[in-house]
């Protein structure tokens, strides 16, 4: 009994080995694909699972989880530079995809399903191209009298101790400081953030946070993106989103499209490449509009659900996404010693 | 010759699986453009508010770690030394929150407390906010990590009690009653567990991000965790990782200059096994009430959140469908790697235990100094390391998974098999040499049967740390061969809290049964292990 029970050990172990070094399945295959997404994998995996149907290219994706505030990917790509074992990347943001382009872990790619895509949205080298974009909306509490229209209202007495932003060193939140810091310059930038504090604005650890605030009647208002305001809002929650700065002289709403990225070295490119034409594809783009994460199309003439504005609609704040993520480097620093860090 | 060319190995196995990782990222950190600089260093060290987090963190761990064994210790002996009633039913109970990622419990927490929680509506508004500034901070961040890591000193008691020579208790209780005996003799004796115990929940506490991040409580790794995800710089996330290095090994150099004081003198005994249960008497009822109580408030309270939120076959359904491939790679690799780090553990512990090299004391900093390093810093010192077309076999598959497990957790399977190592008289293995038995022979015959029970201990604690993995496993699974926790997580992002429950409760049962299969498989063979 007893060299039964050894016997058997070892041939698990043994099996368990064969197991643990053999190479994923699909890896002899030749139609596969390797996605590395920091789009949340509730939304994602389906458009993936999709394309895999259509296809009959396997997808191998490794997700982001929550807990590391969705950059074990970027961290990843950057990692595995010299030998890579993506073949994309989707960003849930153009900055990252950016910063992917300054390290040189991207290589271009011109879809030919990103032509009708505001020229704004992607990259002019071809290094990203967005597409299913959430816009930067203020969620105001219901019942509030005048709505506040401008991410400057932040800094009005009228709404001191009032309003609560989602951390400024991570995700979309540091991405629109560096779009204000490039569109107002340093010193108006900078006089913002330190007048936000001075407002008494308070801090939260994510955007999804900051709408549950609000919805809570803990806070007036807060800039969070279009999907946690949606969200809420088809959950009942007591709240309205509003557009901000949609006035003629005003530097309009900070718009954050995905991004698809080619990585260089890829090992199934043209694969890789089919992926990223399906993602640019207007059918996606609808399928992320009326799911969840009620993302705003690029494309014209997609259907969209009734809690959104079409693009063309919306009063995008003009802005370089190449700066952008450069300035985000820069104000880093400023940024962590405005946190205390 | 042997034993010196096989543990030669098994250290070599070591430096190349866990030093090398982190060495290449340490050498990382000290390059700037091809040249030696301490830059990345001097923004961590040099800034005020870096110390401010570290105090922080101390007084985190220090009030987890107190309270930890304060009431472990007590559970370990009322279990493990009593005639308590149900003690393996409330063994396990306990024993729930270590099973899976604390910041699971956290949000579990918050669930219940929060202001949308299950007990908001019956505590009203102001109870509700006054229960939100409480979790909300060190407070709750305490209490999480303190239901989380209780289990450890309570666990290691009871086992170090298995190894107190009954007879010097029956001595002692010729002169005293048994609060003096358990004073005098039995509390002294089991020191070293208790010790370790503290050390364990001390650096896990100190380590934790994801609890005091959910919970605002701002700490020192959140340098660490913000120099790679909103600065994706390496090198400065491996300086602000030096100090909780540091930290670790002035606690094991604390450790060695006490243990080298008092000594250990647990022995086995030939009727250990004959030792009776401490009669509770009248303190029966109030020791099982307080029990009970205590079990409830920790246990019971915040799970019953994932079992409330995941009711209905539709929801396990569900997570059957959108992780049953996970699930069963997360067995596979934990049972995997649960083998390995036994394996590597037992010889471990062993050289460390016999002194086997001159520098085993360096083989026990360094096993322990890689337990103490946060996940991403071995992540990406693997991914650095690996990550080469020469090296795909390794980095291609799950291997790396395991090389991670290995990297991190051989500290807790090589202190468990040492600790028992150190219990088994060195005559014995000297009289089997002296009988002309090889160093193998000895190994497999006389000292693994001997020290069987701790064998299955560290199998069992190997494979419920592997298991609960996500800070390595995270940054290095290959593309599609995600484990369960990391699947739950990346759901937890605009996922269904049902669904997320039900993947909990799944993670429960994966760790729980397994692991309970084996430790009643292993009773039988307790019992002979002593003798």
């Amino acid at each position: 009994m007893k060299k039964l029970i050894y016997v058997l050990v070892i041939l698990c172990v043994v099996a368990a080995g064969i197991f643990l070094l053999s190479p994923p399945k699909t890896v002899a295959k030749k139609k596969t694909v390797v996605v590395y997404v920091s789009e949340d994998q509730v939304f994602s995996e389906p458009i993936l699972k999709d394309f895999e149907k259509e296809t009959g290219i396997t997808v191998r994706a490794v997700y982001d989880t929550e807990e590391a505030k969705s950059t074990g990917s970027m961290n990843r790509l950057i990692a595995e530079k010299d030998n890579p074992q993506a073949d994309v990347y989707w960003a849930n943001e153009p900055i990252r995809a950016e910063v992917l382009k300054q390290k040189g872990i991207s290589t271009p790619y011109f879809s030919p399903n990103a032509k009708d895509i505001p020229p704004m949205f992607k990259d002019k080298d071809g290094y990203w191209t967005g597409f299913s974009a959430r816009a930067r909306v203020l969620v105001v509490k219901k019942g509030v009298k005048e709505k506040p229209e401008s991410i400057e209202a932040y800094v009005q007495p009228r709404w001191k101790g009032r309003a609560v932003i989602a951390n400024p060193l991570f995700g979309t939140t540091t991405s629109e400081v560096a779009a204000l810091f490039t569109k107002w310059g340093d010193e108006k930038g900078r006089a913002f953030m330190v007048a936000l504090k001075q407002n008494k604005v308070a801090i939260s650890t994510n955007n999804g946070e900051s709408a549950d605030f609000v919805a809570a009647g803990q806070y007036d208002f807060s800039l969070v993106d279009s999907d946690d305001a949606v969200n809420r809002i088809r959950q009942g929650k007591d709240i309205v989103m509003v557009y901000p700065d949609q006035g003629k002289d005003e530097i309009g709403c900070f718009i954050v499209p995905n991004a698809t990225v080619l990585i260089k070295g890829a090992r199934h490119p043209e694969a890789g490449r089919k992926l990223i034409d399906y993602l640019l594809s207007k059918k996606t783009e609808q399928k992320l509009a009326f799911a969840d994460c009620a993302q705003i199309p690029l494309h014209p003439g997609v259907k969209l659900p009734p809690e959104l504005n079409p693009i063309s609609e919306i009063k995008a704040m003009p802005v370089d996404y190449a700066e952008v993520a450069a300035k985000l480097v820069e104000i880093q620093p400023f940024l962590k010693s405005w946190m205390g860090l | 010759m042997q034993k010196r060319v096989f543990l030669a190995i098994i250290i070599v196995l070591l430096l190349l699986v866990g030093l090398l990782p982190v060495f290449s990222m340490l050498v990382n950190s000290l390059g700037l453009d091809s040249h030696f600089s301490f830059v990345a260093y001097e923004g961590v060290l040099t800034s005020r508010h870096q110390w401010v987090l570290m105090g922080h963190s101390m007084a985190l761990s220090s009030i987890v770690t107190v309270f930890a064994v304060a009431v472990g210790v007590p559970l370990g002996i009322l279990f493990g030394k009593t005639d308590f009633p149900f003690r393996s039913f409330f063994m396990f109970l306990f024993a729930i929150p270590l099973l899976i990622p604390p910041y699971i419990t956290a949000v579990s927490w918050f669930d219940l407390l929060g202001r949308e929680g299950l007990l908001a509506p019956f505590m009203g508004p102001q109870l509700t906010a006054a229960a939100g500034r409480f979790l909300f901070g060190l407070p709750g961040s305490a209490l999480v990590l303190f239901s989380t890591f209780l289990s450890i000193p309570m666990i290691l008691t009871m086992v170090f009690l298995k190894a107190v020579n009954p007879r010097l208790e029956e001595a002692g209780l010729l002169a005293s009653g048994w609060r003096g005996v358990l004073k005098g003799i039995t509390i002294p004796l089991i020191l070293p567990g208790i010790l370790l115990s503290a050390i364990l929940v001390f650096l896990l506490s100190f380590g934790e991000f994801g609890v005091p991040n959910f919970l605002r409580y701002d700490v020192f790794p959140v340098e660490s965790f913000t120099q790679f995800s909103a600065f994706y710089n390496f090198k400065a996330a491996t300086a602000a990782a030096v100090p909780l290095a540091a930290l670790t090994l002035a606690i094991l150099a604390g450790e060695v200059w006490f243990l080298r004081k008092k000594g250990s003198q647990l022995r086995p005994s030939p009727d250990a096994a004959t030792a009776f249960p401490i009669p509770l008497g009248k303190y029966r009822r109030l020791m099982f009430s307080s029990a009970t109580v205590l079990g409830l408030v920790l246990v019971v309270l915040p799970f019953s959140v994932l079992v409330i939120q995941s009711a209905g076959i539709k929801n396990y359904v569900e997570a059957f469908n959108r992780a049953g491939d996970s699930i069963v790679r997360s067995i596979l690799y934990a049972a995997s790697g649960a083998v390995l780090l036994t394996f590597i553990g037992f010889f471990t512990g062993y050289l460390i235990q016999t002194k086997a090299v001159k520098f085993w004391r360096t083989i026990d900093f360094i096993t322990i100094f890689l337990f103490a390093l946060p996940g991403t810093v071995i992540g990406i010192g693997l991914v650095s390391l690996w990550n080469r077309p020469w090296a795909n076999l390794i980095y291609g598959t799950s291997a790396i998974i395991i090389l991670g497990y290995l990297a991190r957790y051989t500290a807790l399977t090589s202190r468990i098999c040492a600790t028992r190592l150190s219990q088994i008289p060195p005559s014995m293995e000297e009289a089997a040499q002296v009988a002309g038995a090889g160093w193998f022979r000895r190994m497999i015959l006389i000292v693994a049967p001997l020290a069987r029970r701790s064998i299955f201990a560290a199998f069992i604690v190997g494979y419920i740390f592997s298991l609960r993995d996500t800070g390595i496993t995270m940054l290095v699974y290959p593309a599609g061969h995600d484990t369960l926790p990391v699947r739950i997580f990346t759901l937890m992002a605009n996922g269904s809290s049902r669904l997320i429950a039900a993947l909990c409760i799944i993670m429960i049962a994966i760790t729980i049964v397994p692991a309970a299969i084996l430790w009643a498989i292993s009773r039988p063979v307790a019992g002979k292990e002593m003798t």
